[in-house]
């Protein structure tokens, strides 16, 4: 595995990432390493720091110490530039955040305005721009391009679900990050919602996931886990064991 | 093919196409000279006056307008709050079964509300002579009426599935209105008396300059003579004052609306009631306090002064330019409220990238909002001819800056989440803000702005006292010539225009709140839902 890594730049990489909170660090030293095609899940307690970890893997948050790369590449600090590395993340929220007052193809091109300048951004409230593009994208994701001129407020769970993905594809993103984006679905959509994210991650993308079941693990290169701040472990799916999962979901030590 | 139809982001920015006709019109209407005086008027900014006499009268003037603000406010409430109940039909309907008189009581109160303060304050003057009260009184009745006309609609809002089984328990009528209707209305009526409470801080500087006695007197006679330094004393004087009574009343507002969000301790059983009876004595203190500082008589009040014998001819009332006047009031109200409903957002998306100018932009809405209008229109006069334009600038500038603070309540009320998603996507701050907030709050913001233009159109007379132009520029020249029959003509067209505007406000803002999406409540509306009914 390591050859291949050595050629193309690691899509997302941490070093050393401290990030400070109220009692004890939020991270503390992490080391993470995601090469293109990866699909990793990031395992935790709740208040493990997975949120955080995601956050700053986004550039929402910059580490108090340690540094950030994508694709080899630390944050930049040219307005324009920093945008674009922006775009190269997607990140699907787990309220989607999508504009519920625009249509399913206004929202599709929302993704689009990174690189898009104000005319455009200002056009694609007017007329409907790119709609060979939107359709083919609705398509990938099994949904029907005549969804596109429909307000996404009209439109069911299942199918938000699909056009928030539809969006993150727009922006052409070689990293996928997502914060529990299970939890809150019925199982049947969840694991709809899975299979989509785990098809989406080709090289050279890659996809950094947090979950809290540990049942749904399948399709998955390697498993984190994350107990206060620190990494616990890192390995393949397929070789986690049980001990490994109760120590992750233990009671932290009682404070002194 | 059709015409483009504008999505959501894009409509609370359309307004701002006013600035297009003013940007070719305005040149024209610069008369040349008067740039050193706005200069001076800048520049004297930051060196305000601080001669100790230059200071107390400020300071005096102020404690007169804070006294007259809250007197006003006071029997504004005691009036409204009753009226209210008694033009309610819900009221009506279920202590007696009928609602006929809950709509001829809102007829009769159609009236009062819809003549400006303003015009109120200038008959009481020759009614009653100058004395404190009459500005309190001024402030009384529109905001009486106003009062009584929100209780009332809130009423009626209110879903009645819990007032009904009380009473089929077998609940007497008053005991159940009060059990299942009066907390659910609280939250809102608090929050509508707060802002009635601004208003009335507002239009009691605004009396002021018109001679009604306070800090707004020393405004336009600092303005007139050209003491630019003293008359920043006075302005930033009111300033310290306005600014921490809305921070105040804001956080009042949060805190009975959602007591657990601000944690600020357990919302113990009855604490509201508690708190508010606690208010209710201050107020009555306080209130007790600024009438006697104030020299009120109640007895003076009774004390009507003969006024001048009417001249009693109809022909010189149907002799007024009457379509023009209605005309100009009309063009005036629609660019002003255009320029301060539209300008608001521009401005906050034209300077979304620099937050220390977001800051810079807060401060210059809050002189605004602070600023009574015809001052403005007095200060524009330096610089332009007098007229509709000059008019419809002022009018707007102040209500940009009361549009400006809902907007950002607005923004901060709907939350950063959309805003954040754009931003981690890449999208730079600008169109952040455009794709991401101004969606929700396009509707309920250009709802408040249809609220807005009705008061707006009520304002006009204000400028035009000042000489701009419309019904409030002809209503001068018969005030200054005793007609009173065309007073009372003028007075009462402009009452009815303004019922019409407010007619037609009702209706658009509506059908912009209906046709919003309707999983999720607007995003204005989070703090200041009675706002938007108003």
């Amino acid at each position: 595995m390591a050859a291949p890594g050595q050629l193309t730049p690691p899509v997302l990489e941490l070093r050393g990432v401290t990030v400070p909170g109220r009692d004890r660090p939020r991270l503390a030293g992490l080391d993470l390493c995601l090469a293109p095609g990866e699909k990793v899940a990031l395992l935790g307690a709740s208040g493990a720091g997975k949120s955080t970890l995601l956050a700053v893997a986004n550039g929402l948050l910059s580490p108090g110490e340690g540094q950030v790369f994508w694709q080899g590449e630390p944050p930049s600090r040219q307005r324009r530039r920093r945008r674009l590395q922006q775009a190269r993340i997607g990140s699907l929220w787990q309220d989607l955040r999508l504009v519920e007052e625009l249509s399913v193809q206004q929202n599709l091109n929302a993704g689009r305005l990174a690189a898009w300048g104000w005319p455009r951004a200002v056009l694609n409230l007017l007329l409907p721009l790119e709609s060979a593009d939107c359709a083919a994208v609705l398509r990938r994701l099994d949904l029907d391009p005549a969804l596109l001129p429909v307000p996404v407020g009209q439109l069911s769970g299942g199918q938000r679900q699909r056009v928030a993905l539809a969006r993150l594809l727009r922006q052409e993103p070689t990293l996928l990050l997502a914060d529990e984006p299970l939890a809150s679905l019925d199982p049947r959509l969840a694991a709809d919602l899975l299979l989509l994210l785990l098809q989406q991650a080709r090289a050279p993308r890659a996809l950094l996931l947090s979950l809290h079941r540990p049942d749904l693990l399948q399709g998955f290169d390697r498993v984190l886990g994350l107990r206060q701040g620190r990494l616990l472990f890192d390995r393949p799916a397929a070789a986690l064991e049980a001990d490994a999962l109760a120590a992750l979901y233990d009671a932290p030590p009682p404070a002194p | 093919m059709t015409l483009p139809r504008p999505a959501a982001p894009l409509l609370p920015l359309l307004p701002a196409l006013v600035l297009l006709p003013l940007a070719l019109l305005l040149p024209s209407q610069v008369h040349g000279g008067g740039g050193e005086a706005i200069a001076a008027f800048a520049r004297a900014a930051l060196q305000p006056s601080l001669d100790p006499l230059v200071l107390r009268s400020a300071l005096s003037g102020l404690a007169v307008t804070l006294a007259m603000a809250l007197l006003g406010w006071t029997a504004s409430l005691v009036l409204g709050l009753p009226l209210g109940l008694a033009s309610s039909r819900l009221v009506w309907r279920t202590l007696l079964g009928l609602t006929w008189p809950a709509e001829l009581l809102r007829w009769l109160l159609a009236l009062p509300r819809s003549v400006h303060e303003l015009l109120w304050g200038l008959l009481l003057l020759q009614l009653l002579g100058l004395q404190p009260a009459v500005a309190v009184v001024a402030i009384a009745i529109p905001f009486g009426a106003l009062v009584a006309r929100v209780v009332a609609d809130q009423l009626d809002a209110q879903p009645t599935a819990a007032l009904e089984a009380l009473r089929a328990g077998g609940c007497p009528a008053p005991a159940a209105l009060l059990t299942a209707i009066g907390p659910p209305l609280l939250p809102g009526l608090l929050s509508y008396g707060g802002y009635r409470l601004e208003c009335a801080l507002r239009s009691a500087t605004l009396l002021g300059v018109f001679g009604l006695g306070g800090l707004g007197n020393e405004l336009r006679l600092t303005l007139q003579s050209l003491e630019f330094r003293e008359l920043w004393t006075g302005l930033w004087l009111l300033l310290a004052v306005m600014l921490p009574l809305e921070a105040g009343l804001r956080r009042l507002r949060r805190h009975w609306q959602a007591p657990g969000r601000l944690r600020l301790g357990q919302a113990g059983v009855g604490r509201v009631g508690r708190e508010l009876l606690w208010l209710l004595l201050l107020l009555v203190v306080l209130s007790g306090l600024a009438g006697w500082s104030l020299g009120v008589h109640p007895a003076a009040l009774l004390d009507w002064q003969p006024l001048p014998p009417a001249s009693g001819s109809w022909a010189a009332v149907w002799g007024l330019p009457w379509p023009t006047l209605l005309a100009t009031t009309v063009v005036l109200a629609a660019v002003a409220a255009a320029l301060a409903v539209g300008l608001a957002p521009l401005q906050l998306l034209l300077l979304a990238p620099w937050p220390w100018l977001q800051g810079l932009l807060r401060f210059s809405w809050a002189l605004a909002r602070l600023w009574p209008p015809p001052l403005t229109a007095l200060l524009l006069l330096f610089l332009l001819k007098p007229g509709l334009w000059t008019g419809a600038l002022a009018i707007g500038v102040h209500n940009l800056g009361i549009l400006g603070r809902l907007l950002l309540e607005g923004l901060e009320d709907s939350g950063p989440q959309r805003r954040q998603a754009l931003l981690a996507a890449g999208s730079g701050p600008r169109l952040a803000l455009l794709y991401g907030s101004f969606p929700a709050l396009a509707r309920p913001y250009l709802a408040y702005g249809a609220y807005r233009a009705d008061v707006m159109l009520r304002e006009t007379v204000v400028v035009g006292l000042v000489g701009a132009t419309g019904l409030g520029s002809q209503l001068q020249e018969s005030l200054s010539s005793f007609a009173w029959d065309q007073v009372a003509a003028l007075v009462l067209a402009s009452a009815v225009l303004t019922l019409i505007g407010e007619a037609l406000s009702d209706r658009l803002r509506l059908n912009l709140l209906r046709q919003g999406p309707r999983e999720r409540p607007p995003a204005v509306g989070g703090s200041q839902p009675v706002l938007l009914q108003a």
